[in-house]
């Protein structure tokens, strides 16, 4: 108990005991977490639930504070950033038109190739209540839970690439698991040289590269997106680029600011059915080629001409 | 008569436990807001500690060890910390301010921010080390430096500008 008094000492004195108990206890709760039992899970997913009204009421103020501060600094660099802006846009119209050109075409090579059509993904954007800030965990609350169809491993991701993945649901509310935190780890591959590899938080700015092949040579400024392997994520989200370091280790550096986080999308159609070969006939690169089927490429029309065995 | 009256002796001292809870969760979600400021994105200073080791020091309450357990909870699944690890900070911080302060060395007040210092990075060290244990691998060490670090500034700050505040209220009751 809380007592003003002098003798302060002696009921320390008295609670040593229990000081070092609780101690103890404390270090099984931590063993006991790390061991993800689900009852440890369900109390955490509730108090989240529990606390999030008086988290965000008491976290309110101070990121309003926060945000005039934004506003103030950034007002008296508001000529620069027009300029930055107005060569920024004038870039994007010419990547624009470019990109829809690029688009037709691969729209026609793709029905030529009979390539499967992407899965719409379902996506939910909620809030992120709090900010990542931990020096042992980087994690973010958003509020949705299980009443919109959020599950755990479900994808988190913003306007510029992947933030994360979802750990932990409750009814209201949801916790993801950002890429920087040490314990995240995601399959990826270097987009230049089709390298697979994993990329692991370091609680830091920068993501480390693992399993990645001694043949692979990394190019500094190379986009690094989801792989899809495992079949967790979905592939080809944009993860980061490659950035080197003084000692000239390879790292990624996320495309997403993670403080920046306002609102976060979570891809609520996690399963992605690996297609049957034996009702998918297009021209596919490593097809497998029936035995009654001679593919031989496209005639001058531009039609595709099936030769059969049995004529 | 109500002075000695046991109900309402644990009724007074409930009600205190329960302030100094509620005003610690209070100064717990100040901290963790705190990264909403640019200056404070790699991590925040650690509010905490700076109050309990002022409340103990310099107000002379001795929070007890459940207040410190639920906080640390809180504080944990308020940032998806591993249920426990904050918990134990505050009970070895609580234990070492005792031990280092009251105990043994006594008592100066410009002698503060260094026990302050030792008491800090001893048990913020334990906590780390067991960390490292439980993860098997190395974070990176710049948060942890700037943690640590802000939070060394901020205390003779926060002590200068209370000491700043009592003397002018001293001053104006004079």
């Amino acid at each position: 108990m809380v007592s003003g008094k002098p003798s302060n000492l002696k009921s320390f004195k008295n609670s040593k005991k229990s000081n070092f108990i609780l101690v103890f206890l404390c270090l099984i709760l931590v063993f006991l977490g790390k061991l993800d039992l689900i009852a440890i899970r369900n109390i955490k997913a509730f108090l989240s639930d529990f606390l999030e009204p008086v988290t965000f009421a008491l976290n309110k103020p101070v990121k309003e504070i926060a945000g005039v501060f934004e506003d103030v600094k950034s007002a008296g660099s508001l000529r620069e950033e027009n300029i930055r802006l107005k060569s920024e846009i004038r870039k994007l119209r010419v990547i624009n038109s470019k990109a829809s050109s690029q688009e037709f075409e691969m729209l026609e090579l793709r029905q030529l190739l009979k390539v499967l059509p992407d899965k719409k993904n379902n996506i939910i954007t909620a809030r992120g209540i709090t900010a990542p800030g931990g020096v042992f965990a980087n994690t973010v609350l958003i509020n949705a839970g299980e009443d919109y169809g959020i599950k755990v491993g479900q994808p988190a991701i913003s306007s510029l690439g992947l933030v994360g993945y979802v750990v932990n649901v409750g009814l209201k509310t949801s916790r993801i698991l950002l890429l920087i935190d040490i314990n995240s780890m995601i399959p990826i591959y270097l987009t230049n040289s089709n390298w697979p590899a994993v990329a692991q938080g370091q609680n830091g700015k920068l993501l480390k590269l693992k399993f990645l092949s001694s043949k692979a040579e990394p190019i500094e400024g190379e986009v690094v997106q989801t792989s899809g392997h495992g079949n967790r994520l979905p592939a080809g989200i944009n993860v980061g680029k490659i950035v080197k370091s003084f000692s000239g280790k390879y790292y990624i550096k996320p495309t997403v600011d993670f403080h920046r986080l306002t609102y976060i999308s979570i891809i609520t159609n996690k399963i992605f059915q690996p297609f049957l070969s034996k009702t998918f006939d297009g021209f596919a690169p490593l097809q497998k080629p029936e035995s009654s089927i001679n593919l031989k490429g496209l005639n001058l029309s531009g039609k595709r001409v099936i030769e059969s065995n049995d004529n | 008569m109500i002075k000695h009256n046991k109900f309402f002796d644990y009724f007074y001292k409930f009600s205190l436990s329960a302030l100094f809870f509620a005003f610690l969760f209070c100064i717990l979600n100040l901290q963790t807001s705190l990264s909403f400021f640019s200056m404070f994105e790699i991590s925040t200073p650690s509010l905490i500690s700076i109050t309990i080791y002022l409340f103990i020091v310099r107000l002379n309450i001795n929070p007890s060890n459940i207040t410190l357990l639920l906080i640390g909870f809180l504080h944990d699944i308020m940032i998806g910390n591993n249920i426990g690890t904050t918990s134990i900070f505050l009970l070895l911080f609580k234990y070492f301010t005792y031990s280092l302060i009251l105990e043994k060395v006594n008592k100066k007040n410009q002698e503060d921010w260094i026990y302050f210092t030792i008491i800090f990075i001893f048990s913020f060290g334990i906590v780390f080390l067991f960390y490292l244990v439980i993860n098997f691998s190395i974070p990176e060490l710049s948060p942890i430096f700037f943690h640590v670090g802000i939070t060394l500034i901020l205390f003779p700050i926060i002590n200068i500008s209370i000491n700043f505040f009592s003397f002018i209220s001293r001053l104006l009751k004079s």
